[in-house]
């Protein structure tokens, strides 16, 4: 065990009279924040509290946005704490430095990290408040805390008869000290963890009464909209806001940072003011590229800059110098927009000193960065309370929806909702960046002998520092946040040493080959990114993997049997690629007028493989079929891997179908459904998911399955036409 | 004008403006915030309602062409604390992630076996593909549906 319980496990009696254990997490405590607990029966920094009503109250700190942290972070707690997890109250967590991602140093949940973190912390807490419990009982009876056991939230006595609710024995159990380490259940003993069980938010969320960001109803509230910039970077040169003023229900007409805004009464009137309104832009600093110019631009710099080495391993100049061929392929894939279901929206109401925001975000303490820097507040000034997420992807750890909304309710000085359109939505997103792959390999005598690797494009930190690194500096003063921005993560290395956004994927290629030249031309045409489900992992699988199998296709080889053969010694990657060929029954033909394609690729530490067969009907691409293994590590709940992993699926099929957005001069060309499309019920393919049984520590699932499934229908694709696609999104046609 | 709506049984004289979607009106006039807003134009289903037995995108339904009418929302679907046979089969499968798109998906659904108990799967698949799911929950939709479909021999399978 990494962590010893003493490091971070606090015990407290709670307001309630109850037994609160909290969690402070190694490296915290110098952190200075201003932050008090808030007075009552809510402690903000408890991450379990148990009340004498015999409540149970757990605070979750990953947000859930559907990836399942709200069922199996508490079943974590749950299985400890020998409770059933459906008897355990998650709520959402206050900002707090001890709900903070120990990964990120930030309290924000991406990465699929939130089980591999909590993993044992959660176990821990559970485990202490369960010990405390029995021994309060033990005292009781006058026995010794071995003689007493818990079971579905109650202590029972050895006689077989007498039991106590865990309610009964909290204050008691407040005052007990555990001495020592405690050792987690065996694997064997689990009831809750890798057992099939429903999602603890499917009820609230098939009634309707789960709260999503855009649900918030605060008393007088008012809504705005804002109309920005058609080209990113525009500003505001003049705007007709007598006009607009005038109309029915309008209260505010006025300029913000990135556009005009304006609030009224009724959504709906404002919706009908902003058609009223006519901005005239300045477009001098404004975004003027064309998708065509980008790509362009990628290609030069590829050309003058061989960019920098991220991994090297014999040399790959000599392989090709003594190869019998050498392959080489350029592969194009667009910027992707994230489309969650629930548009952008925050609420904010402020009163004199302080700001409360409503949001449905992914990292709550970067929101209190943003409305400090739009108001004259402190970060401590502001309070961020979480909803549930209709959807993040990693687009919600941007926090530009709630610094607008904090500006609009600055000026307003009452509860304001501001609500995006989708059309909004999608050409406002910060995208997953377009980007450029060439790959050259060498090969003799059947064998691969050489890889090379140059991926070119931006990477994404240089976008996000501005948000988080105020945030490492709770002192700094605002007018301190841009140099920040410029230096704070990269001089601390606190939140992450190097950024990987742009080379993740492709420097962990895992094929046996001796002369390995990965590397990074860093370009950046200014066009604003960020993370997207599954982040570089989705387009290094694509340019990897489809390299491969044109390698395998060039060689002779079955493409199965090609990747078997140099991942021999990686027995996490040979199982899932014998398993997922062995559930798509590879060695079978496909069924007339269909192909299979395979891909094998990890991500997040966990390893994905998958087979698609798909055809060509009425001139569009179907997709039948997608077998899948996994080996995440230990599973929590079988269940949402199985949903996460067909979710991620789904994600990916979309963007090799559908997903492209492009500019023309500085404009974002897609808004909507019809022309950023998404998957629909009748497209769907079945999907079968292997979980590998395994005892290994868990890692992630909400994002391992996206990246995989590109290049798998890519290479069915190439299988059924022969015909090899390099760009996103495949057609039907190529 | 005042405006006449019954919505789950419940009947309302509103003071709206007539093109206001009705999306708006059941979210921001009546509290009713289990429709949801996605795309204002009928592309993905989430503000899926019936009115008069029939299913509508309200956010692209002006709320006077409703006027008059009846409106059910996912709040009025069970009868009371009852859960509909739908709702129960959702959460019996686990079906959804972030939840966004379900109440939608369950009103269409809904809707279908209203008009079509026993469907075929490509009846239901016909029925369910107004409705966009981002998270990708399109198989577990489609096993609840099938579970409630009458003469479904799973009916009792979690």
């Amino acid at each position: 065990m990494a962590m010893k319980r003493r490091d971070f496990l606090k015990v407290s009696v709670g307001a309630s009279g109850g037994l609160v254990v909290s969690l402070a997490l190694p490296g915290c405590a110098g952190i200075q924040t201003g932050y008090q607990p808030e007075t009552g029966e809510w402690r903000p920094d408890a991450w379990l509290e148990l009340t004498p009503n015999d409540e149970v109250f757990f605070t979750l700190a990953r947000v859930e946005m559907g990836q399942g942290t709200y069922t199996g972070l508490t079943t974590l707690i749950a299985e400890e704490l020998e409770i059933k997890p459906e008897r355990i109250t998650p709520r959402f967590a206050p900002v707090a430095p001890e709900y903070r991602n120990p990964l990120y140093k930030l309290q924000l949940t991406g990465g699929s990290t939130s089980v591999a973190t909590s993993w044992e912390p959660l176990r821990m807490a559970g485990a202490e408040a369960r010990l405390m419990l029995v021994m309060a009982a033990a005292r009781v009876w006058n026995l010794e805390a071995a003689e007493c056991h818990a079971s579905e939230g109650r202590v029972l006595h050895p006689n077989g008869i007498d039991s106590m609710a865990y309610g009964k024995l909290v204050e008691l159990a407040a005052k007990e000290v555990v001495r020592g380490d405690i050792a987690l259940k065996p694997r064997e003993q689990w009831k809750y963890i890798g057992k099939q069980q429903g999602r603890l938010d499917a009820r609230a969320k098939s009634t309707g009464t789960a709260v999503y960001g855009i649900d918030v109803e605060l008393p007088d509230m008012v809504y705005g909209v804002i109309a920005r910039s058609p080209r990113h970077g525009g500003r505001v040169a003049g705007f007709n806001g007598d006009e607009v003023r005038a109309m029915t229900g309008v209260l505010e007409v006025f300029e913000t940072e990135r556009g005009v805004a304006v609030v009224a009464d009724k959504y709906w009137r404002a919706r009908k003011a902003q058609e009223a309104l006519n901005v005239g832009w300045d477009f001098s600093e404004a975004l003027s590229v064309s998708t065509d110019d980008v790509f362009e631009s990628y290609r030069t710099a590829a050309d003058e800059d061989p960019g920098e080495s991220e991994r090297s391993e014999g040399s790959f100049e000599r392989a090709v110098e003594g190869a019998e061929r050498v392959l080489e392929a350029e592969y194009v894939q667009p910027y992707l927009a994230h489309a969650t279901l629930e548009p952008m929206n925050a609420t904010a109401w402020y009163r004199g000193d302080r700001m409360e925001v409503w949001a449905p975000t992914q990292a709550p303490d970067l929101g209190r960065i943003a409305v400090a820097r739009v108001t004259d507040l402190g970060p401590d000034d502001v309070t961020i309370n979480t909803t549930f997420l209709g959807g993040g992807f990693g687009r919600r750890l941007t926090q530009d929806y709630i610094e607008e909304a904090a500006a609009v309710a600055y000026r307003l000085r009452r509860p304001v909702k501001v609500i995006w359109s989708r059309e909004e939505d999608t050409r406002h997103d910060l995208y997953r960046p377009a980007m450029l792959h060439r790959m050259r390999a060498s090969l003799s005598g059947g064998e691969l002998t050489g890889w090379h690797h140059q991926i070119v494009g931006p990477q994404i930190l240089d976008w996000y520092v501005r948000n988080a690194a105020p945030a490492q500096y709770p002192w700094a003063p605002r007018f301190m946040y841009d140099t920040l921005g410029k230096v704070g993560l990269m001089a601390e290395g606190i939140a992450t040493p190097k950024d990987m956004s742009a080379i993740e994927g492709g420097i962990e290629y895992p094929y046996q080959v001796d002369n390995i030249d990965i590397r990074h031309t860093h370009t950046d045409p200014g066009v604003p990114v960020t993370w997207w489900r599954s982040v570089g992992y989705s387009h290094n699988g694509f340019a990897v993997e489809t390299f491969m199998d044109e390698l395998a296709h060039e060689s002779g080889e079955d493409p199965y049997q090609f990747r078997r053969r140099l991942v021999s010694s990686e027995p996490r990657h040979l199982e899932v690629l014998d398993r997922a060929a062995h559930l798509a029954n590879w060695t079978a033909p496909a069924p007339q007028g269909r192909a299979r394609g395979i891909a094998l690729f990890r991500s997040f530490g966990t390893y994905v493989a998958q087979v698609v067969e798909a055809g060509i009907e009425n001139g569009a691409i179907r997709v039948y079929k997608v077998a899948c293994a996994v080996d995440c590590g230990q599973v929590v709940n079988p269940r949402i891997v199985e949903d996460q992993i067909e979710g991620g699926i789904l994600f990916g099929l979309t963007a090799a179908l559908y997903g492209e957005i492009t500019l023309e001069s500085g404009r974002v060309q897609q808004s909507n459904f019809h022309d950023y499309q998404l998957m629909r019920q009748y497209e769907r393919p079945d999907v079968l998911v292997a979980i590998v049984d395994s005892t290994e520590a868990p890692t992630g699932v909400g994002e391992p399955g996206v990246p995989p499934v590109i290049p798998a229908l890519g290479n069915a694709l190439f299988a059924l036409t022969g015909k090899r696609q390099r760009s996103l999104p495949l057609t039907a046609d190529a | 004008m005042a405006l006449r709506l019954t919505v789950n049984g419940v009947q309302h004289s509103l003071d709206v403006e007539g093109d206001t979607p009705l999306l708006w009106v059941i979210r921001d006039e009546l509290g009713l915030k289990g429709t949801k807003f996605g795309c204002g134009a009928g592309l993905c289903g989430a503000c899926t309602v019936h009115l008069n037995g029939q299913p509508v995108r309200s956010c692209s339904t002006p709320v006077e062409m409703a006027a008059g009418g009846q409106v059910q929302t996912i709040e009025g679907l069970g009868g009371g604390d009852q859960l509909h046979a739908l709702q129960q089969a959702w959460i019996e499968q686990g079906v959804p992630q972030c939840g966004y798109c379900q109440s939608g998906q369950i009103m269409s659904a809904a809707h279908l076996l209203a008009s079509n108990p026993a469907p075929s799967r490509d009846d239901i698949v016909a029925a369910m593909t107004g409705n966009l799911c981002r998270c990708g929950t399109y198989s577990r939709i489609l096993a609840a549906v099938e579970s409630v479909a009458a003469g479904s021999s799973n009916s009792q399978e979690v």
